[in-house]
């Protein structure tokens, strides 16, 4: 290809072919041999004078001058032609055949063949190439076997030597010499009068033809073998071609763009006519132009004045400025320009240092540049077509000529020896030089640095380059476009302009791909069938064909891929300018097997994270266009694993912007290429791409029946605790690391089936399918089978994956693997959300953000792949997190026993209950596992315990009320069970176990339930803990109040004996039966009264009960309505008993007294509960369906006790015990204190009045008594009535005092005592009392 | 004569874009090179090269189906040259400080001039003719508009400007300067 070298015009061509069946390597190793040839000394050409004339081109002996080769190995384009006079340089002066000769070669063959390769590339009869040579490489030392008596012509015989380079260099110098002097023989043709005018015949003359050159020229000798070629059999062209063949055949195609052999033979035509048109015979200008061209060829810049190209150059200027012909002018002022630099170079070259002008003297030369470039652009183009392209290209090359001048000296540092070298490099490959290495492209500040050193900015290089683009460029043949606009391009990347760079790589790869295709068009197999006509950017007129070949069978030919790999990286270049990583899902090897990270990646996990938050950068629109342009290309290649990495990661990176439309076409796309490229047996795949696919990663909960719950040990023997059942489930501690650190893991039995819930994202308009999606797991090994998933289009999605923990241990669930069809499979991770995890995720949100509207660098580099390099350092103190990662784990725990329950007595579930009744239900449980339970335990909770527990929470309640309700909660359950039963089942085995059921008020539903075990497991070993199972059993529970207690009451019950009487006499009437009980005859006793109301439809009968020490049991029923009535002994409680505070039955440790009561209120409330509590010990009531079965018990807790009713149900603190005796008599004495309460007197005698009073306390008390008679006026007594001392009295202890009393009338006088106590605050305000009736008769 | 007005964020994304006709006349130097252009295969890369070096006059493009882009330019051409002109106003804005980059850059018939806020806003016009005054006046005022839109405290440097009065405001401005 050209590389449009700055210097092109003062290089001469030597074209390179291969000839025989050389390989490609030993072809090009021979290749660059001759090309480490970049100039020859004027000095080591030979001057062969042997006619003067013909000398005229060659050097003196003595010049200092330098001949400037360069070695294409291309042809030039036929279209070309009309362009050999008026720029000679871009023909091959001469054609070097290399061929490689071994033993038993024909090198007459080899000669032939050589001959005919060069008819089939130059056309017969053009003037150029003016030398042509065969060199025959000998392979191996010592084989000259070869002929070489028969001296063949034009074909040379390198022997391999060891200075085969030195003779290399020889026989350049030879073949330079042949040319030098065909120059002069075709100068001198045109310097003829005919030859002139030829010259000025048209604006691109061709040469004259030999037979119309006056004088006959010898090229016999120079070029032996023009006469004998054309005898020569055409001999087959060997495998290996170069580039020009392909081409050749596009020219002949397109018969539009490029002209045919006949067109250029017949320019001559034409051209007679113009002669008068122009009418510049009689110039010398192309002449003097022409002479410039081949002493600038010849190296003869620096010779005296007349030989100088420059001065033959300034000649033709002056003529060409008067004159009108500005495509030559042009092309002189390119030569002039070409002329300096050269002149400058071998200057430079010699001296080795740098001039030191006032004026950048490359000012002129790029002056004279834009002279040029602007005479091209006004030159009027004549009609016809190729004319047209050759005005292109001579203004493209131009325009670029100016450009690597600027880029030369500014990529050099300056005006020096470095800027001439790199102009003047003729390489086949662009000559960088080594201020600009690739990695720089992007560094500001060092092209920065050129540009401050040279004075030449990047943008004016830009601005001069920028005149080559425009739509003239369609005129160009393909060749030299793509070679024009690939020179751009590199220019345009080496000072640092990607942008402009990928606009113009587009039209590189523009023109590439027409190629292709329609190179394949004339192959007779057309893509159209796999290439949607939608292809390319979109921005084209679309002419949707509809497809001829749809349902036909296509015919599969054989597809070259070579070069695909080039242009594919072309486009990721292209789409990594505009913002697009085309490779952000790579492609690799399609395994099957999954790989697991240990430890988890950090940044892979981060990337989501990352990528959602990333801000938008670039051009949107732009970036659609060039990413459907990329997917068409490479479906034109066809490469279709790439098709599915370019579409799929667009559809990755540029979700966001993507219509739906563009959204389904691309996953279209790619799974079509995917099918096709699984078909056609491609070892590649695509990585997973559609982001993260999970969301979340849960195991579903187990059946209740099947939970394994964890216990220590010791519960099996363990009394139950109430205080679970006081306080509910509530952790009393704020933090309780126990149950911190039991979240992550869950239980699950060993060969269970495990089901976990995963719910999957897809973010796109499209349905997603994933092929597979599996569990990632490490530890226990786990036996699951993957699924095959179809996500819907944008939503979540939950799937549920089963499988089996073979063997017990920890099962650490990491993540999912996801493979999308087609697709390598890929783990990713799913950590627990632990604090310290989302503490990390915001702290790494807040740097993204932080960093988002901050604009530090330029767009170009913020590019996600140009941030990762600055900030490598960073992750490494991140990565140590990866390992921390939490994930979710189950403890697998051997298999367990499963009961469950197979028949119950309670019909469907539902139980009635009379309150307070007492009843059993039955549950038979089977085991239906195949291993035994040991270990069974009851427990159960019903819909009382959890208002009670609130309220008891709340801790409203007053100490009192909170005994009531903690007593009810322990002492009253509703459901209860005997620990004691059998405990264990064997496998498939049943056992029933009975249940009491207590009928509370409020109760509508319980549950009960069993936990078992095998807890003497060996598998277990001696871990401190087993595994327990529930099975429940929710019952409904209705429970009536039938019956309701109201009014309970104690009254005081004095002794009544003749009630005994009566009542012995008639026992019949169950009224008197009931109140046979009240036939008591001493004192100390109360009566007991409650009011029993029935309210339920039935009749209850009612049984009180009477229990207490030291009495005989005592027991009343009746069939209620009617209040129930029983005597019960007084009682009185020791202080100690008294004092007692109100328990709290669930020890609670943190109890602390609210109560603000003062002390003797405090007390009065304790005496208050402690007499009741003694109270409900000693009476208690059941009931009893009349007629029926069932009874239960009636609770009197709900009752309260007064004050007034304490005060009767309490000893008083002493026994005050009145008598009257008369003084005289005995016998009457007796008498009357037989009669006890009544007594029977006389008046008017003296009687004494006894009063005894006995402590009853506890301890020593002082007391004083009163007495009273009524009516006392008709009484007369002895000493004083009230405060009479009595004094202290020990415990126990008793006095009497008697007093003298008379009374004075008849009638009933009630004589009473109050027995008061001091000294202590017990006994304030305690009064016991007696009171005795005397009835005084006269009798 | 049509101008196209690009509001670029600061990393290259588009905010605003509008392309307006203007009523001025237009001397077009079409270049005799570029007369006369052969018509090339049809297949569809080249009629994406023939998109991208300009030579779109001949026929009308429609982009995505719907948009019609007047002046038979093509629109991803149009933006094509906008983006690649951000290289030197890029390099420029580093070196000159100036706010105004009149006529930067030309590439095939566009002239490209662009306007850097202190936000590192960038604002670039392609247009044909030379107006370096007006469209100095036009930028002055479309920054104006924009500095009024961006105090609103939702809009930030990535969001797109879809104020209407904004909209409004500049179209009145081109046809005022343009």
């Amino acid at each position: 290809m050209d590389t449009h070298s700055f210097a092109s015009l003062a290089h001469v061509r030597i074209l390179l072919l291969p000839v025989g069946l050389i390989p490609q390597s030993l072809f090009e190793s021979y290749a660059s041999e001759i090309r480490t040839y970049t100039s020859l000394k004027l000095a080591e050409i030979p001057a062969d004078t042997r006619d003067g004339k013909a000398a005229r081109f060659l050097p003196n002996p003595m010049s200092t001058g330098y001949l400037h080769l360069s070695f294409p190995t291309h042809p030039p384009a036929q279209s070309q032609g009309p362009l050999s006079l008026l720029r000679p340089s871009i023909f091959p002066l001469a054609v070097v055949g290399i061929a490689a000769c071994s033993q038993g070669d024909n090198l007459r063959s080899l000669h032939h063949q050589f001959n005919s390769n060069l008819e089939d590339i130059f056309p017969a009869g053009s003037t150029f190439p003016l030398v042509r040579n065969c060199f025959a490489f000998e392979e191996t030392e010592g084989t000259v076997n070869l002929d070489t008596g028969e001296s063949l012509p034009g074909l040379t015989i390198v022997p391999c030597i060891a200075k085969r380079k030195l003779h290399l260099g020889t026989l350049l110098g030879v073949l330079c010499s042949q040319i030098l002097v065909e120059f002069g023989t075709l100068t001198q043709a045109l310097e003829s009068p005919v030859g002139n005018e030829y010259l000025n015949a048209s604006l691109m003359p061709l040469p004259p033809p030999l037979s119309e050159l006056p004088s006959p020229l010898n090229r016999g000798d120079s070029i032996p073998n023009i006469s004998s070629h054309n005898s020569q059999p055409e001999v087959t062209r060997s495998s290996f071609t170069l580039g020009a063949a392909p081409t050749l055949k596009r020219m002949s195609t397109a018969p539009s763009t490029a002209p045919s052999r006949s067109n250029t033979l017949n320019v001559t035509v034409p051209s007679k006519k113009r002669l008068s048109t122009y009418g510049t015979s009689s110039s010398h200008g192309r002449l003097y132009k022409m002479l410039g061209d081949f002493f600038l060829l010849s190296g003869r810049s620096e010779d005296a004045l007349i030989c100088r190209a420059e001065t033959r150059y300034n000649e033709a200027a002056l003529v060409f400025r008067s004159a009108n012909d500005p495509l030559w002018y042009a092309s002189t002022c390119e030569g002039m320009a070409t002329c300096s630099i050269i002149e400058a170079w071998s200057a430079g070259h010699g001296l080795n240092n740098s001039t030191t002008a006032v004026k950048e003297p490359w000012h002129d030369v790029s002056d004279r540049l834009t002279q040029a470039i602007n005479l091209y652009q006004r030159t009027a183009a004549p009609e016809s077509e190729p004319t047209h392209a050759l005005f292109v290209f001579l203004y493209c090359s131009c325009v670029l000529r100016q450009s690597s001048l600027l880029f030369a000296v500014w990529s050099a540092k300056g005006w020096g020896p470095l800027a001439f070298t790199t102009m003047l490099q003729p390489g086949p490959r662009p000559f960088l030089p080594p201020t600009l290495t690739a990695g720089d492209r992007t560094n500001y500040l060092l092209l920065e640095r050129l540009s401050t050193l040279t004075g030449i900015s990047r943008s004016s290089i830009a601005s001069c380059l920028g005149q080559l683009h425009g739509p003239w460029l369609l005129h160009l043949g393909q060749r030299e476009r793509i070679a024009v606009l690939e020179v751009t391009a590199s220019i345009y990347a080496c000072i640092g302009y990607q942008r402009k760079e990928a606009y113009i790589l587009r039209e590189v790869l523009g023109c590439l791909l027409d190629l292709m295709v329609c190179g394949r068009e004339e192959d007779g197999y057309t893509q159209t069938p796999n290439i949607p006509q939608s292809a390319g950017l979109g921005i084209h007129n679309v002419h949707p064909v509809a497809g001829v070949n749809w349902g036909t069978v296509g015919v599969r030919l054989s597809e070259s891929t070579a070069g695909n790999e080039s242009i594919l990286k072309l486009l990721a270049y292209i789409c990594r300018v505009l913002g697009i990583d085309l490779e952000a899902i790579g492609l690799s090897e399609a395994t099957e097997a999954r790989v697991v990270e240990h430890p988890p990646s950090l940044n892979k996990y981060d990337e989501d994270i990352v990528d959602e938050l990333r801000e938008p950068l670039g051009w949107p629109e732009l970036q659609v266009g060039v990413v459907r342009e990329a997917v068409a290309v490479a479906e034109a290649l066809p490469d279709f694993p790439t098709v599915a990495q370019f579409a799929l990661s667009s559809l990755k990176t540029l979700q966001t912007v993507l219509t739906p439309n563009d959204q389904y076409h691309l996953y279209a796309t790619a799974s079509r290429a995917l099918l096709t490229s699984r078909r056609r047996g491609d070892p590649r795949a695509i990585e997973y791409w559609s982001g993260r696919p999970i969301v979340s990663i849960s195991v579903a909960p187990l059946p209740t029946i099947r939970i394994p719950i964890e216990k220590p040990r010791s519960i099996r023997h363990k009394v139950l605790d109430p205080a679970p059942i006081l306080q509910g489930i509530v952790d009393p501690f704020l933090y309780n690391p126990r149950r911190a650190s039991d979240k992550g893991t869950s239980l699950v039995v060993q060969n269970e089936m495990l089901e976990f819930v995963i719910t999957l994202q897809n973010p796109y308009i499209f349905d997603l399918e994933l092929q597979e999606v599996s569990l990632s797991t490490s530890g226990v090994p786990f036996d699951s089978q993957p699924m095959r998933v179809v996500i819907p289009a944008s939503t979540l999605h939950q799937v549920v994956i089963s499988g089996k923990a073979t063997e017990t241990g920890v099962l650490t669930i990491r993540g999912c693997f996801v493979q999308a069809p087609g697709g390598i499979p890929r783990e990713y991770i799913l950590p627990l959300y632990t604090t310290e995890e989302e503490e990390r995720l915001a702290r790494k949100r807040r740097v993204i953000l932080s960093e988002s509207c901050r604009f530090k660098y330029p767009p170009l580099e913020r590019h996600p792949w140009t941030q990762a390099d600055k900030h490598k350092s960073i992750p490494n103190a991140e990565a140590a997190i990866g390992s921390a990662f939490k994930f979710l784990e189950c403890k697998v725990v051997p298999e367990q026993p499963l009961l469950r329950i197979r028949r119950s007595s309670v019909t469907h579930g539902a139980l009635m209950l009379y309150d307070g009744e007492k009843s059993i239900i039955r549950i038979t449980l089977e085991n239906v596992s195949s291993i035994p339970v040991d270990f069974l335990h009851l427990a159960s909770e019903d819909s009382t315990i959890g208002p009670s527990q609130k309220a008891l929470q709340e801790g409203n309640l007053s100490v009192f009320e909170t005994y009531e309700t903690e007593f009810n909660l322990i002492h009253r359950p509703v459901l209860t069970w005997d620990k004691d039963e059998s405990k264990s089942i064997a496998p498939n085995q049943n056992l029933t176990l009975t249940l009491g059921c207590f009928g509370k008020v409020g109760c509508t539903n319980g549950v009960i339930h069993i936990s078992y075990a095998y807890s003497q497991d060996p598998r277990l070993g001696d871990s401190g803990s087993f595994y327990l199972r529930q099975v429940s059993y929710p019952l409904m529970v209705t429970v009536y109040q039938m019956l309701e207690c109201s009014a309970m009451d104690l009254l005081p019950f004095p002794a009544y004996p003749q009630v005994r009487r009566s009542a012995d006499t008639e026992s019949v009437n169950p009224k008197d039966e009931r109140l046979r009980h009240l036939d008591i005859s001493d004192d100390g006793w109360c009566l007991f009264s409650i009011e029993v109301r029935n309210s339920y439809g039935t009749p209850f009968d009612i049984t009180l009960f009477r229990t207490q020490n030291g009495k005989e049991e005592a027991s009343s029923t009746t069939t209620i309505p009617p209040g129930l009535v029983i005597p019960i002994r007084k009682i009185v409680l020791s202080d100690e008993a008294v004092s007692k505070i109100i328990p709290t039955l669930s020890e609670k440790q943190f109890v602390v007294a609210t109560s603000n009561l003062t002390k003797v209120e405090e007390k009065a409330q304790r005496e208050l509960f402690w007499y009741r509590e003694e109270l409900f010990k000693c009476v208690s009531a059941r009931w009893h369906e009349t007629g029926g079965t069932r009874s239960g018990e009636l609770s009197f807790r709900a009752q309260r006790l007064t004050l007034p009713m304490l005060e009767t149900f309490r000893l008083e603190i002493a026994q005050v015990s009145l008598s009257l005796e008369r003084e005289d008599n005995e016998e009457e004495e007796r008498e009357i204190s037989y009669t006890g309460a009544k007594q029977y007197l006389k008046p008017n005698e003296f009687v004494q009045l006894r009063a005894k009073v006995m402590n009853l306390c506890s301890f020593p008390v002082v007391f004083t008594l009163d007495l009273e008679a009524t009516p006392s006026e008709h009484l007369i007594y002895e000493g004083i009535f009230s405060e009479l001392a009595i004094g202290r009295l020990q415990s126990g202890e008793s006095k009497e005092i008697s007093t003298t009393l008379c009374f004075l009338a008849c009638g009933r006088f009630e004589l009473s005592a109050k027995a008061r106590g001091f000294g202590s605050s017990e006994t304030e305000g305690r009064v016991a009392r007696t009171h005795i009736s005397a009835i005084v008769t006269e009798d | 004569m049509s101008h196209h007005l690009f509001l670029l964020s600061p990393s290259d994304t588009p905010l605003y874009s509008l392309t307006h006709q203007s009523s001025k006349p237009v001397a077009t130097i079409t270049s005799p090179l570029a007369s006369n252009l052969p018509t090339w295969s049809t297949s569809a890369f080249a009629g994406t090269l023939t998109a991208l070096s300009g030579a779109s006059s001949t026929t009308q493009h429609t982009s995505g189906g719907a948009v019609k882009v007047g002046g038979g330019q093509d629109r991803h051409v149009i933006q094509m040259i906008a983006n690649a002109s951000l290289d030197v106003i890029e390099d420029e804005m580093r070196k000159q400080n100036l706010m105004y980059f009149k006529s930067i850059d030309k590439f095939n018939e566009w002239t490209v001039s662009a306007f850097v806020t202190p936000s590192n806003m960038k604002f670039v016009l392609l247009h044909e003719g030379k107006n370096d005054d007006g469209i100095r006046l036009f930028f002055m005022e479309v920054w104006e508009l924009y500095v009024k839109t961006a105090m609103n405290p939702f809009q930030t440097a990535h969001t797109a400007v879809r104020s209407s009065v904004f909209d409004t405001r500049v179209r009145n401005s081109a046809r005022k300067y343009l």
